[in-house]
């Protein structure tokens, strides 16, 4: 079988990963923002008979590379020589698209144009004549539709044809005299000097021109490239004495030239720019008053449907694990084994799954921001306040976003932030960011203290987590990361309507991977808690006397000034450093699966009812300030402690005698804060290169946790919430 | 003569000058934005960065950056 290699280019943000996703059936991350691709990947297919290899490679404007991921993409085109390169174009913004397009032709690079996002061109009222401008290229140009087959089997026949008899290019393109005399005259030299390159000596000419340093020590190691580097400064000195302008900006002119002369030719503009609908909604979302309390609405939004969608739902996942737990005690009895299952497992697995729901629809509507454009807008209103604050301009509040969903994403992708310093920074700020696997610990504390007010709660712990962010990336770049910030720019993508369809499988992508977490660390380690709770043999399963409760016992004085200086809630936190839904499954582990028999729910209800009431009534009186509302709740969970007690010990009263209301937020706090989780350790280790910085972010978060939650409890008692 | 920073929103205008060097000049011409290109602010308000319309693409430059671009009224 015949193989095709296919590499897959072009600005960021035009579907390449959409389209390499549909061509292998693989799961690229594809979202509405510039720089989501970060390492090249690659995947296969068959096509007829042959065998294709595609690589899908980080977006780039230039072959001139400017962050990390792009470095990525210029070797791969410059480096590996794909047979046939498909140059992804966004139609709607074909100018700036053929800037990379032509650098790729001047390479002699075999290419395909494939004109993405034709529908957006079509609304801004472009017309692009495919043929005339196939023919001014001599490249083929295809108009495809990433998001359906639309010229999918257009585009793979050209491909197929193309890798057979290659377009040649390189004669195609025309700079103007005073560009093409001068890299002439350099070519020349180059051929006779340096003729082994394996790289048009065209190609050299424009890069030398352009001072390309890698092209520049490329020839000098060569050895032979007296005579080109002195034709180059001659060259050099010329454009400027001339133009008053480097040679660099006279080959942009000439390139931006070539492509305005295709455009004329090929493609009818309406005379006046019509106003789109993307503009239209900026008008209000990127206002100068209104941006942030959108971005604070879209988020309390965002958590509140998560909650009042996935509660319920996840009550029936806990129902359906507790009759699991019942049955499995009933049927086999007592003992050693029913053990292992039911506390073990299902205690410590079912005890995190009761949240997929949660963490699903959390995920969901994460995946249609991410569709929707509106990430590059959160960038934009969050740059006014970070860049003064912090100096940390806007596109690092892209990857602390990321990390609402899961950290180990958000510092992939402060790849795209140009500057190591900055970069580093924001990869150091991003755990701080509530991730999916805290929202299982709210849950459970929520549940059993706050429960009519949850929202709130919540919200105020994902807030917490960006203003600490915040505030220590101030304290950072003022003493271990001092220096100016990279220049801020950034394209700002058009607002898309997210479908169904591709949030839908978003979610499930993600999802999934919490599930195959559930299935085989949090697994793992329930089983090691288990049996830590058990040994050594003879103690009462998940008594004080046990492996699990000595080590509780031992360091829960130093949690104590938190609030939290129970062994369990100690305990809890210490096996929560490996994931935190570790921390949900150890309480799962300790007590079990809320088994709520037919007497224990009416109680349940009774006791949420006896909440909500006092709750509304704190605050029709405290204008809802937040913190009154935990004494209220309090009070409430008091009144209620005694008479849940009295029956089968649930998550809610076992957790209500573990903590107060006010404990119990300083322990969320603290879980929000204290040491990231192993994956992001590692990979901080992977994207830094070195162990020096996990280490500092795991000592100095757990610094940060425990100054802010000593400060909430003893605050909190000071202010008489006891 | 005016930096991008002043320019007032809506007005076409071209740049004549772009005192960036180095790297990020060269980012900004391969993000459209060079010397004799036209370019429009979309969006400018003090303080922050500002939104402007490069070849029918929207970019966000910093106003720090904007501040070292010069532009004229067409
Ligand atoms: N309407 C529409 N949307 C599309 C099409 N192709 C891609 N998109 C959307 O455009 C956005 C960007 O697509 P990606 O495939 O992630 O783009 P990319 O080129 O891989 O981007 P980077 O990895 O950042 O360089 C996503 O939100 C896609 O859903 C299309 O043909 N039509
Ligand atoms: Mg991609």
């Amino acid at each position: 079988m015949d193989k095709i290699k296919i590499a897959l280019a072009g600005n960021p943000n035009v579907g390449k990963s959409t389209l390499f996703n549909r061509w292998t059936g693989m799961r690229q991350h594809v979202g509405n923002w510039p720089g989501k691709t970060v390492e090249k990947k690659e995947g296969s297919f068959k096509y007829d008979q042959y065998g294709m290899e595609v690589i899908d490679l980080p977006g780039n404007y230039s072959l001139t590379a400017y962050s990390v991921e792009e470095v990525v993409s210029r070797d791969y085109i410059v480096g590996e020589k794909p047979d046939v390169i498909v140059n992804i174009i966004d139609a709607a913004n074909l100018e700036r698209n053929l800037y990379l397009t032509v650098q790729m032709m001047e390479l002699g690079a075999n290419l395909v144009l494939a004109l993405n996002m034709n529908k957006f061109a079509r609304e801004k009222g472009l017309k692009i004549n495919k043929k005339q401008l196939s023919e001014l290229l001599g490249v083929p140009v295809i108009e495809i539709e990433a998001v359906d087959d639309t010229g999918s089997e257009k585009l793979l026949q050209t491909i197929v044809k193309v890798s057979k008899s290659p377009n040649v290019v390189l004669d195609r393109l025309e700079y103007g005299n005073e560009v093409s005399e001068h890299t002439k005259q350099l070519e020349k030299i180059i051929d006779q000097d340096i003729p082994q390159l394996d790289a048009p000596s065209s190609w050299i000419a424009l890069k030398l021109m352009e001072e390309d340093p890698e092209i520049i020590k490329k020839i000098e190691e060569t050895g032979k490239g007296q005579r080109v580097l002195k034709e180059i400064k001659k060259i050099q000195r010329h454009f400027n004495d001339v133009f008053g302008d480097d040679a660099d900006a006279a080959i942009t002119d000439a390139r931006y030239g070539f492509i305005a002369g295709l455009v004329s030719e090929s493609v009818k503009k309406p005379k006046i720019d019509k106003v789109t609908r993307s503009d239209l909604i900026d008008r209000v979302v990127t206002h100068k008053y209104l941006g942030i309390p959108i971005f604070l609405l879209i988020m309390w939004l965002t958590f509140q449907i998560t909650f009042t969608l996935g509660d319920p739902l996840g009550g029936y996942v806990e129902e359906a694990f507790a009759w699991l737990g019942e049955t499995i005690a009933a049927s086999m009895g007592e003992g050693f084994l029913t053990s292992f299952i039911v506390d073990g497992i299902i205690g410590g697995v079912g005890g995190v799954l009761v949240f997929v729901p949660l963490i699903f629809i959390l995920f969901l509507i994460l995946s249609i921001l991410e569709d929707s454009g509106y990430l590059a807008r959160a960038a934009f209103v969050m740059d006014r306040f970070m860049h003064k604050l912090v100096g940390l301009h806007g596109k690092s509040f892209i990857p602390m976003i990321l990390g609402f969903g899961c950290a180990v994403p958000g510092i992939m992708a402060t790849r795209t932030l140009e500057n190591e310093r900055d970069r580093l920074l924001t990869m150091l700020i991003v755990p701080f960011m509530s991730c999916s696997a805290r929202l299982p610990v709210y849950a459970l504390i929520v549940a059993a203290f706050f429960s009519a007010y949850q929202g709130w709660v919540i919200f105020s712990l994902y807030l917490l987590g960006i203003v600490v962010a915040i505030i220590v990336a101030a304290i950072f770049k003022k003493t271990i990361f001092k220096g100016m910030s990279a220049p801020f720019v950034m394209e700002l993508p058009p607002y898309r309507l997210p479908t169904a369809k591709g949030a839908l499988i978003h979610m499930w992508e993600r999802g999934a991977l919490f599930l195959k977490k559930a299935g085989t660390i949090i697994l793992a380690l329930s089983v090691v808690i288990w049996a830590l709770s058990s040994l050594p043999v003879g103690v009462e399963y998940g008594s004080q006397e046990s492996v699990t409760g000595q080590i509780g016992t031992v360091l829960s004085p130093i949690f104590a000034p938190l609030g939290f200086g129970e062994w369990q809630a100690t305990v809890a936190i210490i096996y929560g450093f490996l994931a935190k839904e570790v921390v949900v499954s150890t309480f799962g582990t300790l007590y079990g699966i809320d088994g709520d028999g037919g007497g224990e729910e009416a109680s349940d209800e009774e006791v949420s009812a006896n909440e909500t009431a006092s709750v509304e009534q704190v605050s029709n009186e405290a204008s809802g300030e937040q913190v009154s509302g935990e004494t209220a709740v309090e009070e409430a969970s008091a009144e209620e402690e005694e008479t849940a007690l009295e029956e089968d010990p649930g998550y809610i009263a076992v957790m209500q005698e573990l903590f107060t209301p006010l404990s119990a937020y300083a322990y969320m706090v603290f879980v929000l804060l204290y040491i990231p989780c192993l994956a992001t350790l590692a990979a901080i280790r992977r994207e830094t290169n070195s162990w020096k910085w996990p280490a500092f972010a795991a000592v100095y978060t757990f610094v940060v946790a425990y100054v802010v939650s000593f400060v909430v409890y003893q605050g909190g008692l000071i202010m008489g919430f006891a | 003569m005016m930096s991008l920073a002043m320019a007032t929103e809506n007005e076409n205008l071209k740049i004549v000058q772009v005192w960036h060097g180095g790297k990020f000049q060269k980012r900004l011409q391969e993000m459209g934005i060079y010397k004799d290109s036209q370019i429009k602010v979309i969006k400018n308000d003090i303080p922050g960065p500002l939104i402007v319309d490069v070849k029918g693409s929207r970019l966000i430059i910093g106003r720090g950056q904007a501040q070292k671009i010069m532009v004229e009224g067409e």
